[in-house]
């Protein structure tokens, strides 16, 4: 199964990029497409109403909606189950209440939307393809970089964890519980609740991380022939180079014969940025400029075989 | 309870080996609740200004973390007499 993201400026031509090589991928393949910006319009493009779970459009395309506000609801609730089993006697008080704040809290929502990610690559074996259209860069860079920063996190804090059981066990050894009242903490590893909690969190996150930056994974970066989509783009290819996320194919979207000479310079320098990665052109499509009927997700370029 | 004689000293001798076994490991205690203090700043330090881990973290071990939280308010209150925290724990009356 291979994975592709597909990234870049608001307003590119993401979604329609995404659904072109989507449409011309499930004329082969099985694919599933998916739709993380909260601002969706897949719908839009393929002309039918999506609901959250996937709807096949054609045999081999099934088009997918994510509800962000929906699932941090439901991992919050999730949390709440888990924290009202710990603490039973809190109860009586109306935890719901206390902790809606905490959908308010940053990085709720690039969690969810990194769970979500996770669940659909680890779910939906039955698809060739899965392409993911993505939010505009800075949100996607960072949830992109979630895992790594999790795992530094998960990291310090699993060494401070061990330490602190390491020293129980001293004083277990050493003091003992002075009568049977006493409640002993855990000492050894296997039993800490917290340590088991983060290694299990880490083992997630390495094996995220693993097909995030694997082979059958690849970043698609659109942009415009212009320079504010160059810049923003330069960015980009920064932030996929720090975190390791492999960028495979540039498309050069709404290309005219009036900006030619722009898109020249805009490869030029993508080229630079992004040495050996295959640049794709795309033109702004006649039929649409005239505000004919068109099907959006039908270019004429192919966008498609760098991946079969 | 009746009172003997051999229980009382059976008393007696165990009460001396609880202060000494307290004091030996008294150290290494305030050393694993500083340590636990730590951790829970750590996760939980978004709330004074630290800078802190992705919230989710935080969200994810909290239903774990009372006893810690517990040390972690303790803390907080004694703050304003750390001295007297110190003197307390290398024993000088």
């Amino acid at each position: 199964m291979k994975i592709l993201f597909f990234t870049g400026k608001g307003g590119v031509g993401k979604s329609t990029m995404a659904a072109s090589t989507a449409w011309q991928l499930s004329q082969k393949k099985r694919v599933l497409i998916v739709s993380l910006d909260p601002a969706h319009n897949l719908g839009d493009i393929f002309g039918v109403t999506i609901k959250d779970e996937k709807t096949p459009f054609t045999e081999g395309l099934s088009l997918k909606e994510v509800d962000l506000r929906k699932l941090s609801k439901e991992y919050l609730k999730r949390e709440i189950n888990v924290l009202t089993d710990t603490y039973r006697y809190l109860q009586t008080l109306n935890l719901d209440n206390y902790f809606s704040v905490l959908k308010y809290s940053p990085g709720i929502e690039e969690y969810a939307l990194l769970t979500s990610i996770e669940k659909t690559i680890r779910e939906e074996n039955d698809f060739d393809f899965i392409l993911f259209d993505t939010p505009p860069t800075g949100l996607t860079l960072r949830f992109l970089a979630l895992p790594s920063i999790t795992i530094t996190w998960i990291d310090r804090l699993i060494q401070i964890r061990r330490t602190i059981l390491e020293k129980r066990h001293t004083i277990h050894r050493l003091r003992g519980p002075l009568d049977d009242k006493e409640t002993i903490l855990d000492y050894k590893e296997e039993d800490d609740d917290v340590l088991k909690r983060l290694q299990r969190l880490n083992d997630n996150y390495q094996s995220l991380n693993a097909v995030l930056q694997g082979e059958n994974s690849s970043v698609i970066l659109v942009y415009n022939p212009d320079i504010l989509s160059l810049r923003e783009s330069g960015r980009l290819i920064e932030g996929l180079h720090d975190l390791n996320l492999p960028l495979r194919l540039l498309i050069n979207n709404k290309v005219t014969q009036e900006n030619e000479g722009m898109s020249n310079y805009v490869d030029q320098r993508m080229g630079q940025m992004a040495r050996g990665i295959a640049i794709k052109r795309v033109s702004l499509s006649k039929v649409l400029l005239d505000g004919k009927e068109n099907k959006l997700y039908d270019v004429e370029e192919d966008v498609a075989s760098v991946f079969l | 309870m009746k009172f003997s004689i051999p229980d009382f000293f059976r008393q007696f001798f165990k009460g001396i080996d609880a202060v000494h076994r307290n004091n030996a490991a008294a150290l290494t205690i305030f050393e694993v609740e500083e340590l636990e203090n730590i951790f829970a700043l750590l996760l939980l330090g978004s709330f004074v200004g630290f800078p802190s881990p992705p919230t989710f973290l935080a969200v994810e071990l909290l239903p774990f973390m009372e006893k810690e939280l517990r040390i972690l308010n303790q803390r907080a209150k004694d703050s304003s007499d750390m001295f007297a925290e110190m003197c307390g724990t290398i024993g000088i009356d």
